[in-house]
């Protein structure tokens, strides 16, 4: 393929949304807040906040899968995942500090994952099947 | 000799794929991306309709000569209005003073900038005036955007501990709007009068309830005098002096815009931030066909010469 710039673009992108994830795990108390009505008690208050920690964390489990499937060189060469994968975490990297910075409500980050973390670990999936079980190269 | 660039020229590459390909997603998914989300850009941060923008004009207002006036001593009170009905019913308290009013053109643009009023109220040596109502009704039309006619109020009242024999009062008429007045055509919804001059009722006349309805209209005047002069004291045999001096003042009117004041706004805000978005992603289309990462049939500029 000989491709320069696909492969850095891709691991820029996703290592932007990798540490953005890790941020937003470190300090969600003021998202979770934001989606509380103005009087909550204890119990709203502590499964809101577990709702958002399993989104972050099955989010950074589906990181590693795409990592090994980068590093691993799995799909490293294959522009079309390449590309998906790119425009999925820049768009991610996007809404997260959107999410960050302008306080955003903890349910809309349901679909930063959907769109930004699950769909692309979705076709690395597929891309490893492939590679690995049905021995398809390139 | 040294040679210099003297002129350059874009040679054109074309790549074609067909209809459902990977590249035909792909250019589908650039376009979506390119052209909505400057809209969603523009809309949240604000500002994107404009809902109420101002507009200054000087006001045509005219003085009805219609008023009302009440003077109130310590137990009593003598009246007098310019409405039949009225004065009938308030003929016990009843006083008729003498009125000179005028109104000047200052500028000499055609718009009348002022009234002057001067009232004298004949009154025994033994009655002490301590506070002055006076109610004066005019004629307000503005025609720059929408054509807005009403009629509309000035209320004035000053009281004292001190008996007084004169006062004197200068301010400005100006305009209270609870709602923005709209962009184009005839707005005569406050046309209607403040009194209701024909009915033979005193309740018609009740204060309370004029100032009730006339303070729930949406566009309504306020006159606003902040140096009102009350001089103690009248010397045997004069009448109460009331001098008013009503300025019609250039006005701020705040108003709904039309709809291709909107869009004009609207477009400006979108097309700032489409270009960059247009930019950025002909950039990006450029590396991604240009890099066969989505394959497609590529024609070359220059046509291949037959040897």
């Amino acid at each position: 393929m000989g491709v320069s710039g696909l492969v850095p673009a891709r691991f820029l992108t996703l290592t932007a949304h990798l540490i953005l994830v890790i941020v937003i795990l470190w300090s969600r108390e003021e998202n979770v807040k934001s989606c509380l009505p103005l009087t909550y008690t204890q119990d709203e208050y502590t499964f809101k906040d577990n709702q958002l920690i399993i989104g972050l964390s099955v989010a950074l489990g589906l990181f590693v899968l795409e990592l090994v499937g980068f590093f691993g060189g799995f799909s490293t060469f294959m522009p079309s995942q390449a590309m998906i994968s790119t425009a999925a975490h820049a768009s991610g990297a996007v809404a997260m500090s959107f999410f960050i910075f302008d306080l955003w409500e903890c349910d809309t980050y349901w679909w930063i994952f959907g769109f930004c973390s699950a769909f692309p670990a979705l076709t690395e999936i597929i891309v490893l099947l492939g590679v690995l079980v049905f021995h398809k190269g390139l | 000799m040294a040679v210099f660039q003297i002129f350059s020229q874009a040679e054109q590459r074309r790549y074609y794929a067909h209809v459902c390909s990977k590249a035909s997603i792909f250019m589908i998914f650039v376009i979506a991306l390119t052209f909505i989300p400057p809209f969603f850009i523009a809309y949240r941060s604000y500002g994107f309709w404009l809902r109420v923008d101002n507009y200054e004009e000087q006001p045509q207002v005219q003085f009805k000569h219609q008023l009302l006036v009440t003077m109130e001593t310590s137990d009593s009170y003598i009246t007098w209005s310019t409405f039949q009905n009225y004065n009938q019913l308030q003929q016990a308290n009843l006083r008729i003073p003498v009125l000179q009013s005028r109104e000047a053109d200052n500028n000499g643009d055609g718009v009348r900038d002022e009234l002057q009023l001067k009232l004298e109220m004949p009154l025994l040596d033994t009655e002490h005036i301590q506070a002055v109502q006076l109610i004066l009704i005019f004629d307000y039309m503005l025609s720059k955007f929408s054509t807005m006619q009403m009629e509309s109020m000035g209320y004035l009242r000053h009281e004292s501990i001190f008996p007084g024999g004169q006062l004197k009062v200068i301010g400005d008429l100006l305009l209270v709007q609870r709602q923005p007045l709209a962009h184009r055509g005839l707005d005569t919804r406050f046309n209607t009068s403040i009194f209701d001059r024909n009915s033979l009722f005193l309740d018609a006349f009740d204060l309370s309830k004029v100032f009730t309805e006339y303070s729930s209209r949406n566009v309504t005047t306020l006159f606003q005098y902040n140096y009102p002069i009350w001089s103690k004291g009248r010397a045997a045999g004069s009448p109460f002096t009331l001098q008013a001096t009503v300025r019609y003042p250039l006005t701020t009117v705040q108003y709904t815009p039309g709809l291709w004041q909107l869009f004009k706004w609207a477009w400006i805000q979108y097309f700032a931030i489409l270009v960059v978005f247009i930019f950025v992603f002909n950039r990006i289309k450029a590396f991604v066909y240009q890099n066969q990462l989505v394959t497609t049939i590529v024609i070359p500029a220059f046509k291949e010469h037959k040897l």
